[in-house]
């Protein structure tokens, strides 16, 4: 049984789950630093505490205040959200340990998941489709020189341990590859601690495309469709859709069948992502990440369903209630408001003097912003998501276009114009997407 | 409850317009100032119509009941903002349970007037079953105490209030 939630989160994403706890009846703690003293998290929930200074290092991702937080509120269940602790296994172990409910996969799908190679493998065995490349780490600079002959070039190596982009290298020759070896290592050593390396055949322009799953504790595991999520800019994803313009429903089928099969394959639970590089009509396994997403709702819009609530329901380790077969209805596309400059990308906190968000069908707005708020400069830039729905891919675009002009915010500089310009762009629009998509957008400016 | 700035100004009315007194209701709170009438007998030319005395009294009077003897009174009033200045701070470096004693059977580490040094133990702050021990960052003395024990504290909440000597 759960009866209080504490979230170990902030922005829009503890305020959405604060609105999952509501909808359930359940009770909820805000976790804060002092720099979030004011944060719209904070006001929502039933109860706050203050965890640590500002920097996330000794607040957000200090297991032992989070902890004590939960002791001192009697909250009995812990959600991550996103990011922060969200992935470290080591943390979803102490939160069991301490007599806690983890609202999240277990512990040893995680850590499985979490090392990349051992993902690999693992889900290779399962006949889930994996890039030509390396089983394991690789142990020498001539070890991953034979091994990418064999394969062809280019190749890319990536580390074990690794996520967001570090320790990841581009090699289109012998001589490259020699060079980046000991980079990576050296990157991945720095980043993660571990050196580990692997090494994979490199596309050089796929669709980045996910496939979203959620699993019960009786072995029911579902998959809810994709997400593309090929308009990326240094691996931070910008603009995601579903459907996919370019999956046909034996594609998706596969691909959902890969996914699950991913899943089961590390006994999961919760709600996941497996995501899939896509080239010329062939996917290939790329990582699963054991958490709820940031773009989640394209999935809750086109299906139906919601599933921060879903997350609730298999924590408290009831059946999930999704239908048996997941039906896809129409078409969503989420906008990432962040606060940045949209010529230059650098952050630009502040504070929201003025704030309009856009309404009207099919819009609907994630996001922790409220007049008067100050963007605090310790986190990630992330303000709103813009999520759009229609009955199909032209209606989205249309409606994008009027709530994206109409979302109004003054004192900080966000990315709605970055948007605007990319919703005129004919690629775009015709949903030729790739990875490297806005590389092209930004040199052709 | 009435500011110490409007009995003031109710002292200074009563006295400079020389009516018998005043009194008034407010919140459940009574005031009464008695004047010195016209009639009565003048009081001493260059003598205060309002004594150091009196407003000392005043003072201790419209501090709220409850607080009584403590140290400090609340932080509204205008005493403490000036006070504050000379104390010293010990705010939570956790988030966790207050404890002014090692063990529920043990003596609290410190009271209020006592003088504590730089390094002593002034209280326990417990996270995750672990004793946070915490120490007086300053020689001083302990003014006051703000949670009670066994009460949960955030991070940067003011445990101790210590005026430096």
């Amino acid at each position: 049984m759960i009866s209080k939630v504490l979230i170990a989160n902030r922005g829009e994403i503890a305020v959405r789950i604060i609105a999952a706890c509501r909808e359930a009846g359940l009770a909820t703690v805000a976790v804060h630093s002092e720099a979030d003293r004011d944060a719209l998290h904070v006001r929502l929930a039933d109860e706050s505490v203050c965890i640590g200074p500002p920097y996330a290092n000794a607040s957000y991702l200090n297991i032992t205040a989070i902890i004590a937080a939960a002791e001192i509120t009697g909250a009995d269940a812990i959600h991550p959200g996103y990011g922060f602790l969200s992935e470290n296994a080591h943390f979803a172990e102490v939160v069991q340990e301490c007599g806690l409910t983890w609202i999240g996969p277990p512990p040893s799908a995680i850590r499985l998941m979490g090392d990349k190679a051992t993902a690999r493998r693992t889900v290779a065995a399962k006949g889930v489709p994996i890039l030509p490349g390396s089983q394991e780490p690789l142990r020498s600079r001539e070890e991953a020189v034979e091994l990418a002959q064999a394969i062809g070039f280019p190749v890319i190596l990536k580390a074990s341990a690794g996520g967001g982009g570090k320790g990841m290298r581009v090699a289109h020759d012998a001589r490259e590859l020699r060079h980046a070896f000991d980079t990576a290592r050296h990157e991945a050593e720095r980043a993660f601690g571990v050196g580990d390396v692997y090494l994979e055949k490199y596309l050089p322009a796929p669709r980045h495309i996910e496939v979203q799953v959620m699993a019960d504790r009786f072995g029911r595991v579902v998959a809810l469709g994709e997400r593309e999520c090929s308009i990326q800019r240094r691996h931070q994803k910008l603009i995601e859709e579903a459907p996919s313009p370019v999956l046909t429903p034996e594609l998706r089928k596969a691909m959902g069948d890969a996914a699950v099969a991913a899943a089961k394959a590390v006994g999961y639970e919760g709600a996941g992502t497996v995501e899939f590089l896509f080239h010329d009509g062939q996917f290939y396994f790329m990582e699963m990440n054991t958490r709820i997403q940031v773009e989640h709702p394209v999935t809750e819009l086109v299906t139906g369903t919601d599933l921060v609530l879903e997350q609730l329901r298999v924590a408290k380790g009831e059946r999930l209630s999704l239908p048996r077969r997941i039906k896809l209805s129409g078409h969503a596309m989420e906008f990432r408001i962040n606060a940045e400059d949209p010529e230059t990308f650098a952050p630009s906190p502040g504070t929201v003097a003025f704030l309009a968000l856009p309404g009207g069908p099919g819009v609907r707005v994630d996001t922790h912003l409220y007049r008067g708020y100050k963007v605090p400069p310790y986190y990630d830039s992330l303000l709103a998501k813009l999520i759009v729905y229609g009955k199909d891919r032209a209606e989205v675009l249309r409606r994008a276009r009027r709530a994206l002009s109409m979302f109004v915010v003054e004192g900080v500089k966000t990315t709605i114009p970055l948007h605007l310009k990319i919703l005129e762009d004919k690629d775009f629009q015709a949903g030729n997407l790739s990875t490297r998509f806005m590389d092209r957008f930004l040199e052709n400016r | 409850m009435f500011t110490f700035e409007e009995i003031c100004q109710l002292i200074r009315l009563v006295a400079e317009t020389r009516v018998g007194g005043v009194e008034l209701e407010r919140d459940g709170a009574k005031l009464r100032i008695d004047g010195v009438p016209l009639a009565a007998p003048a009081a001493a030319v260059g003598t205060p119509l309002v004594s150091e005395e009196a407003v000392q009294a005043l003072r201790a009077a419209v501090t709220p009941p409850p607080a009584a003897p403590a140290p400090a009174p609340s932080p509204a009033t205008p005493e403490e903002a000036e006070s504050e200045d000379n104390l010293h701070f010990v705010t939570s470096p956790i988030v966790g349970t207050f404890y002014r004693a090692p063990n529920p059977d043990a003596p609290p580490f410190v009271q209020p007037g006592d003088r504590v040094r730089k390094g002593q133990v002034l209280c326990i702050v417990e996270a995750m079953k672990l004793m946070n021990e915490i120490e007086s960052d300053v020689d001083g003395i302990v003014v006051r105490i703000y949670p009670e024990n066994a009460q949960p504290v955030e991070f940067g909440e003011r445990l101790f209030a210590i005026k430096v000597s």
